[in-house]
């Protein structure tokens, strides 16, 4: 039994001990991308956040009729539920959990940030998940404005970062002095960990009984999401905006494998059903683009974006949970209003890239823009050219 | 009491990331070598990007101090 212990406990510190390296994180993040995509709804974060402002909107009066998708146990919404609780879970399970407040500055940047990045991913059809990751994955042209976009938008909000640097003062926020006494919450947090997701995998094992197996296997996938992501503290951000901040190009590398490996995946699934050739298509590329550009600065405000935001707000940081909310309203409320004006045509037109060209050449396509992007960012690290912090 | 005597601090406590690297790398700027920053942080992000900030930089990473409700990062100017 000793021994047993022992390698339990050894697992258990390679696994939340210590974070895994960002690769692993692109590897698995395409794998758990493509299955979402085999089980009909490919992996995007906007779109949750989008349906519980718009249930909330409803119930105080504000929208006249019910949301199409359930709060709960809709195939969008239940992603987004799962990356919070995969990351809430996956913070416990790591002692990483904490009540975390900030300078009231942060909390307001919050607050915009996520009002930026509401309205930007309606535009780009997405977050920086569902407009340019997921987006590029099945083919969407808009995928290549929306990163566009996000690279101006990202320069943007970091030469405002270093602006208020330069002239605003924020004061920290009061510290906590550490209570004597009382329970040692790091020694109970891994158990507490462990529980939630003994429960939400035995509820998920109940969903599938109830005609609800498609919304079961995407909380599993998307509770792996939130767990990998934590673990390695996977940030979309920081692959648009390090390479401008330190000269870093590690999370630059792990998006653009990650994107190269799920390509492979969704094509095959398009190229099979054919019938879901359009699904993750979007308007290219006044959406994408202008779009990206909003986004970007949005989640630059908040040092978060749409899974960015999801995960750390999981963690308990107060500044990301405001920005996850103001996210969810802004979209709902700016999706509401395209809706009624019909205006979104005007954003360009849905394109499938494998349409335009054929399969092999949209994979090809996808690929090199990719590797263009690693590549110049890499010589980049070593010069330091775009680097203008 | 501390085991290096800092020539600055960088107060980064309720900080999320990317602002206690941002003034990391401003402060670091004005700094001589041989100079020593204080780093007070509460991001658990900072344990991971201020290694790899410092090895970029080609500063010196001298360790870090659990204190009370945050810790402290000690980086010796290159």
């Amino acid at each position: 039994m000793g021994v047993l212990v022992e390698k339990f406990k050894e697992g258990y510190s390679l696994l939340f001990d210590r974070n895994w390296p960002l690769w692993v994180g692109g590897i698995l993040l395409a794998l758990l991308g493509v299955i979402c995509m085999a089980a009909g709804r490919p992996w995007g974060v906007a779109g949750g956040l989008r349906v519980w402002s718009d249930w909330l909107f409803y119930w105080i009066g504000l929208y006249s009729t019910a949301p199409a998708h359930a709060f709960f146990l809709s195939n969008a919404s239940i992603l987004t539920w799962g990356l919070l609780f995969g990351a809430f879970g996956s913070a416990l399970m790591s002692r990483q959990f904490a009540w975390r407040n900030a300078p009231t500055l942060e909390l307001v940047k919050g607050l915009v940030g996520g009002v930026f990045m509401g309205v930007g991913s309606v535009m780009a059809g997405g977050c920086n998940v569902g407009g340019f990751y997921t987006a590029l994955a099945a083919g969407s042209v808009s995928g290549f404005a929306m990163m566009a976009g996000l690279l101006v938008g990202a320069l943007i909000g970091l030469k405002y970062l270093m602006w208020e640097i330069e002239h605003v003062t924020s004061k920290p926020p009061k510290q906590k002095a550490s209570k004597e006494g009382g329970i040692d919450w790091s020694k109970v947090q891994p158990w507490l960990g462990a529980l939630f997701f003994a429960f939400l995998v035995g509820w998920a094992y109940c969903m599938s009984f109830r005609a609800y197996t498609q919304e079961a296997v995407l909380m599993i996938a998307a509770l792996g999401i939130g767990i990998v992501i934590q673990r390695c503290r996977f940030c979309f951000v920081r692959s648009f905006r390090d390479p401008f901040m330190t000269g870093e190009a590690v999370a630059t590398r792990a998006v653009a494998m990650s994107v190269i490996l799920s390509v492979f995946g969704f094509f095959a699934i398009k190229w099979f059903r054919a019938d879901w050739q359009m699904v993750y298509i979007y308007h290219h590329w006044i959406g994408g683009l202008v779009g990206g550009v909003i986004f970007g600065i949005g989640m630059l405000l908040a040092g978060g974006c749409g899974s960015g935001s999801v995960w750390r707000a999981g963690e308990g940081q107060f500044k990301l949970i405001l920005a996850v909310i103001t996210f969810s309203m802004s979209n709902s409320l700016f999706k509401n209003y395209v809706w009624t004006k019909d205006v979104a045509n005007s954003w360009g037109k849905p394109i499938f890239l494998a349409a335009v060209t054929d399969y092999f050449w949209a994979i090809v396509i996808t690929a090199v823009v990719m590797l263009v992007w690693w590549a110049v960012m890499a010589w980049n690290e070593e010069t330091d050219s775009l680097t203008i912090v | 009491m501390a085991e290096w005597t800092p020539d600055e601090v960088l107060d980064a406590r309720g900080l999320s990331c990317p602002m206690p690297i941002l003034k990391t790398k401003k402060i670091m700027k004005t700094l001589k070598p041989g100079q020593i920053l204080e780093i007070q942080g509460t991001d658990p992000g900072t344990r991971n990007d201020l290694p790899a900030f410092t090895e970029r930089s080609g500063d010196e990473l001298l360790g870090e101090e659990q204190r009370d409700g945050y810790i402290s990062f000690f980086v010796k100017k290159g």
